[in-house]
């Protein structure tokens, strides 16, 4: 039996972003989707429950708000996630934690955990899609007091011992670590499956539990940072070639690309 | 105010990718306390702090973080900053957790803004900008990126301790697989031809090095080309968590474009994307987007360069 809680995080979709005409992303009109690398963390602990029983359960901090606008839209996520096999989904949501940092998500994080007990693995993506910070695997293994090991591009369980292969950038590093730990998955470890219409039909009564602030023990010195975020002016031409005239359009490209002054034949 | 700002990073080697940021924070008056390792350059790294902690052995990224603390508490440290790796990002953030921190990852830049400090960062895989600001009396941990800031020299004698007690690791090493280098500077080329999923075969992948040869470009990668596949070496793969490119001109062949993959690009003069899916999210980041099958395109194009050049 390996029980597992998977840290999933309800991030902006990054295709359906408002941007307002400053240039600053209006997260509050922003439509939502689970970050990219949390479905893999989702997906390898619904692999390993297959292979060694267990429970499965997925936590997630709503820093998207306000919460009025946004209630409905996180909860449909969570919901997918009881739909690809979750036993039981937790999602804080409340004002308090609209665009905060990944300091108050952990702390979020850590108090629902400890209300729920023990887990053997801590599953989570690699970073999200939106902030890219990579601070909660180890954050929430600094909070819990347990190891952390990140950037998981396989996982392998033999007899007693199990191996973890960490995707670094000059190679594959690999480790042999005891739960309870806190492991942070690449997309490369799976292939995330899709739930079945019947899944989607039974999740509606699986059980979806929400938390406020004054649900939870939070306790922190630091104050709450102000921060936004704008889109980077992307000036690009545009100019697309379609159709089937490859030998024109390879022509012209060429052409282009010496005008440009980056081609040089 | 006279500060102990900690500059941190398990590699020696880039330690001083942070130093910048370490001595503008510390208003150029407050101590610079390195903790690293040691290599056989150190010296010279070391020669910009104050005082040096070092350890000759390899550590895992969990007794990193317990010595950190350590020195921290002990110097009473205002702010930790490490250049941007995996294992520094996790081992400041470990720290920041246990010290109620809040923690700016690969910080782009930073001004001041009277008693504020606004730093950016990348976000939303590179097609944003995040700002975020911090009052000055906060302790707060840092990662920078490599080769972003200037380089600067101090030339101070510092004291350099060798730590002797390093806590045990909860987990263990079990091996390293080394990958193939392939030797090609990526970030220095003016011509970077990019291959990702789009191609079939490892063989196929001729099909863009022909290219590269026929306009003196070098052939980098998507991480699924590098990493999944093994295709090609790591040291080719361009992306935000790894090789970030500037080139003249850079040219996606049957790369859809995910944000990790982007934001390595994004500063190219000159974008080009080969796609047979029309829709694929490349295209938006792109001056000239071609609509096609690369297995088609690729090879007439390379034809037409070598023509034009007879």
């Amino acid at each position: 039996m390996v029980n597992i809680a998977v840290l999933a995080k309800i991030s902006l979709n990054l295709n359906l972003l408002k941007i307002e005409s400053n240039g600053k992303i209006n997260t509050a009109e922003s439509p939502l989707a689970i970050s990219e690398y949390d479905k893999n963390a989702l997906e390898e602990a619904l692999r390993i429950r297959e292979k060694f029983g267990g429970k499965v359960i997925c936590i997630s901090v709503l820093t998207w708000g306000p919460v009025n606008k946004k209630l409905q839209d996180a909860e449909r996520i969570m919901r997918e996630t009881l739909a690809l096999g979750v036993d039981e989904a937790h999602l804080v949501v409340d004002d308090y934690f609209d665009s905060c940092s990944p300091l108050e998500t952990s702390l979020a994080i850590a108090s629902v955990l400890r209300k729920l007990g023990n887990f053997d693995l801590y599953l989570c993506g690699e970073s999200s899609m939106d902030v890219s910070s990579a601070q909660i695997p180890a954050r929430i293994a600094s909070i819990l007091d347990i190891p952390f090991i990140t950037y998981v591009a396989k996982i392998r369980i033999e007899e007693n011992k199990i191996f973890f292969h960490r995707e670094l950038p000059n190679g594959v590093q690999i480790i042999e670590a005891q739960p309870p730990l806190v492991v942070s998955v690449t997309g490369e470890i799976n292939q995330p499956r899709l739930p079945t219409f019947k899944q989607i039909l039974q999740s509606k009564n699986k059980p979806l539990i929400k938390y406020t602030l004054k649900d939870l023990q939070i306790e922190t010195k630091a104050g709450k940072l102000n921060q936004w975020m704008e889109v980077r002016p992307v000036i690009r031409k545009n100019i697309i070639y379609e159709g089937s005239k490859l030998e024109e359009i390879a022509q012209d490209l060429i052409n282009n690309l010496i005008q440009e002054g980056v081609l040089k034949i | 105010m006279t500060s102990n700002i900690i500059v941190f990073s398990e590699d020696s080697k880039i330690i001083n990718d942070a130093l910048h940021v370490a001595y503008s924070l510390s208003e150029k008056t407050g101590n610079l306390i390195a903790l690293t390792n040691s290599d056989e350059n150190a010296e010279e790294y070391f020669r910009n702090f104050d005082e040096v902690y070092v350890t000759k052995k390899d550590l895992m990224p969990d007794q990193w973080a317990s010595l950190l603390r350590k020195v921290f508490l002990e110097k009473n440290a205002n702010y930790v900053i490490a250049p941007h790796t995996v294992n520094n990002n996790d081992i400041l953030s470990f720290l920041s957790a246990k010290e109620g921190m809040h923690m700016v990852s690969n910080a782009l830049s930073f001004q001041e803004k009277g008693d504020y400090y606004v730093f950016s960062r990348q976000v939303i895989g590179g097609r944003g900008i995040s700002y975020i600001e911090i009052s000055k009396n906060e302790k707060i941990a840092l990662t920078v990126p490599l080769k972003v800031y200037p380089k600067i020299n101090l030339n101070k004698s510092p004291l350099v301790k060798e730590i002797t007690e390093i806590p045990n690791s909860k987990i263990n090493f079990a091996g390293f697989e080394e990958r193939k280098r392939s030797g090609v500077n990526i970030e220095n080329a003016d011509i970077v031809i990019g291959v990702g999923r789009g191609f079939k075969n490892k063989e196929d992948l001729k099909l863009a090095q022909e290219l590269a040869d026929a306009i003196n470009g070098v052939v980098g990668c998507s991480r699924p080309i590098a990493a999944d596949y093994g295709w090609l070496p790591n040291d080719l793969w361009i992306g935000i968590s790894s090789k970030i490119i500037k080139p003249k001109l850079y040219i996606a062949v049957g790369i859809s474009g995910a944000p990790q993959h982007v934001s390595g690009i994004m500063d190219s003069k000159v974008i080009v994307a080969i796609n047979k899916d029309k829709n694929a999210s490349i295209f938006k980041y792109a001056d000239y987007g071609v609509v096609a099958d690369l297995y088609q395109f690729l090879p007439i194009l390379t034809k037409k360069i070598k023509e034009m050049k007879k």
